[in-house]
């Protein structure tokens, strides 16, 4: 292509790019009116997160009407999946906002900076969802990754918080570095780094399986470090419980997510052959991929929910059982059809509002009991009756019971999962086992709330929880009900954002 | 076998690169083992230049060598006492460790030595930078705008991680 095609092409992407434009423009205007509103512990610097935020949902929205294009010479791609994520993660943001505002660990901190920090980590998970080169994949996993650390560290004096940030960061260093190393034989196999090209020549010729196996496995190091998947969720327990809480609900749900995206966009368009006819994706060269990722979801799940066992810390328990639910998500990306994206993609929403409801309620408490030990959760139930319902629905959902929103969500992973084929029969067995093993725990935290008497020492008064905290538990607890009831719309989004480019 | 100039130069660097990081990583002094790391740039920027990445290896030299390495020391010297701290790397898992280690050698040593690699050709030594900026501003161009806000936020996080208040 001429010099002259490229620089054209990459102007007319701007038009494409107007939502991480708009993010990037809000990022520098939060940097200047930090300066000039330094001295005053204003609310505005949220304000301003919030009202830019909005801003970008429209500009996001509005790409709908643009249609699927590959923009910057095929380096992202605008499709309705990288929309539907920027969605989820926009979404995200601007829930954690809201609870980072009434959040009493982050009071006395200067604000600045960290909502200035959250926007650019948004920013990150946008390139995530849409990054369709291996630099643009790994550059985007970078900018998340390295924003994290600081915001993990956020509560630097506390010893617990600077400890969450430094194993974030080498863990972080470590499985980059191994993602680079296996990016760098993909290359050397293909001669490309762009995904669709590499597609293309895996579909060509004959590679050899060992050498893309192992690449592909040293890539997996950096995505399954993303989506906390074991072997690489060492670091999520230490950084979840050692964050400010609102941080940990956002890493629980934006980075993760995003790796998903990263996950399905590379599996199905490198690795895999699209069939129209079957709506089925067709593993490249002779190695079962599914397979693998079979195992890995199968051994992510049951680590999860077992480890979750023995936790008496919340944040902890709840860390464990979002490695778990990385597990079932994953379900939905080994059977490589169109139904399991999707399936993948209505759970990952559904997951937004009972983890971050589950992480809401955990902040609520923490905030007046200044505690987040299960046993201290004793009796909460007569002293702060609505905090605690609300916990009993996200957990009930998060466990995946009737009538939550959660349910339906598990409903079509394994769904999915039966449709294709008695290969993956174990692997269904083995997620139902395990949502045996995750009632057992999420149930230790209900029974301490509603049927344990209160600890002695602890006055029995009831608590105020103030109308704030209330508003947010309805967002969040309302549609994890009323999706459980009535799910046709979100199922629609779902189904319209398995597009993504190359179109088919 | 026969072996060119090309080759003794490239196993001369080799050398040096794997000698030297095995000084870093062994030796039991913080500024032995940057010292060993200095050689490791070094020798990495050399093969740098063999494969006629010019401007890649004088990147290596000034970034690596000239400021990461430059601070590093610093920070050790600047540090109290750092320099005798006895570093407690017990091998706690002698026999497992070393186990992976050599199935790892053996798996990759097989996928290099069977893969059929897809070689660039030949190539000339002309100078990249003309390329390079090129790259960098027309196909590359998001990569590089993503890496300069992934700079500016990094500068904001380590900024408020290292600040009093």
């Amino acid at each position: 292509m001429a010099l002259s095609d490229i620089i054209r092409d990459n102007i007319n992407s701007l038009n494409y790019f107007l939502p991480e434009l708009l993010l990037t423009g809000l990022v520098l205007l939060m940097i200047i009116a930090d300066l000039l509103l330094k001295k005053e512990r204003s609310p505005w610097m949220s304000i301003i997160a919030l009202i830019g935020s909005g801003v970008v949902l429209f500009a996001i929205i509005n790409q709908y009407e643009l249609g699927s294009r590959s923009i910057f010479n095929n380096m992202l791609a605008v499709d309705e999946f990288s929309i539907f994520f920027k969605l989820l993660f926009l979404a995200t943001t601007i829930l954690v906002i809201f609870l980072s505002i009434a959040s009493v660990e982050l009071s006395g901190r200067s604000v600045g900076e960290y909502f200035t920090l959250l926007m650019i980590l948004t920013l990150g998970l946008f390139l995530m969802a849409s990054a369709t080169h291996m630099i643009t994949i790994f550059i985007a996993i970078e900018l998340v990754s390295i924003i994290s650390f600081a915001l993990v560290t956020y509560l630097k004096t506390r010893r617990r918080s600077s400890e969450a940030g430094l194993k974030y960061a080498i863990y972080g260093a470590f499985s980059s570095g191994l993602m680079l190393y296996g990016i760098s034989i993909l290359y050397g196999l293909t001669g490309t780094l762009n995904i669709y090209e590499i597609g293309e020549v895996l579909a060509g010729r004959d590679t050899n399986s060992l050498a893309l196996l192992i690449s592909v496995l040293l890539i997996m190091a950096g995505f399954g470090y993303k989506i906390a998947s074991v072997p690489f969720h060492f670091w999520s327990p230490d950084v979840y419980e050692g964050a400010p809480t609102p941080i940990t609900a956002f890493l629980s749900i934006g980075p993760k997510a995003a790796g998903f995206a990263v996950i399905i966009r590379f599996f199905n368009v490198a690795l895999s052959n699209y069939d129209g006819v079957a709506e089925q994706w067709l593993a490249l060269s002779n190695i079962n991929w599914p397979q693998i990722i079979a195992v890995i979801a199968a051994a992510t799940m049951t680590l999860g929910n077992l480890v979750a066992i023995a936790q008496d810390n919340v944040k902890r328990l709840l860390a464990y059982s979002s490695i778990a639910h990385a597990g079932y998500a994953l379900l939905g990306v080994v059977v490589l059809s169109s139904q399991g994206v999707y399936a993948t993609l209505f759970y990952l929403v559904v997951y937004y509002f009972m983890n971050l409801g589950a992480f809401f309620v955990v902040i609520i408490f923490q905030d007046i009991i200044g505690s987040e030990k299960i046993d201290d959760f004793k009796g909460l139930a007569s002293r702060a009756p609505i905090p605690a319902i609300a916990m009993g629905v996200f957990l009930f959902s998060l466990t995946g019971l009737p009538p939550t929103a959660g349910f339906i969500g598990k409903f079509y992973l394994f769904a999915a999962l039966i449709k294709a084929g008695p290969e993956f029969y174990w692997l269904a067995i083995v997620g139902l086992l395990n949502s045996v093993v995750a009632l057992y725990y999420y149930a230790r935290i209900l029974k301490a709330m509603f049927f344990d008497k209160i600890s002695e020492g602890v006055s029995p008064e009831p608590l105020k929880i103030s109308p704030y905290y209330v508003t947010l538990l309805a967002v969040l607890g309302i549609p994890t009900i009323l999706v459980g009831l009535y799910w046709a719309p979100l199922a629609n989004l779902a189904s319209h954002s398995v597009h993504f480019l190359p179109t088919f | 076998m026969n072996i060119t100039l090309f080759d003794t130069i490239f196993y001369l660097l080799a050398f040096l690169t794997l000698g030297s990081a095995a000084i870093m990583v062994f030796s039991k002094n913080v500024i032995y083992s940057a010292v060993g790391l200095l050689f490791t740039f070094f020798g990495v920027a050399g093969i740098y230049v063999l494969l006629a990445a010019d401007f890649v290896a004088v990147v290596q030299v000034l970034v690596y060598v000239g400021g990461i390495l430059i601070l590093l020391l610093f920070g050790v010297m600047l540090s109290n006492k750092i320099t005798n701290i006895e570093i407690t790397t017990e091998t706690l898992h002698f026999l497992p460790a070393s186990l992976v280690v050599i199935g790892i050698f053996v798996v990759l040593y097989r996928v290099f030595i069977t893969t059929d690699w897809n070689p660039v050709g030949s190539y000339n030594f002309d100078p990249t930078t003309h390329e390079i900026g090129t790259l960098l501003m027309t196909d590359y161009l998001i990569p590089f705008e993503i890496a300069s806000i992934l700079l500016l936020g990094a500068l904001i996080g380590a900024a408020y991680i290292a600040r009093k208040d």
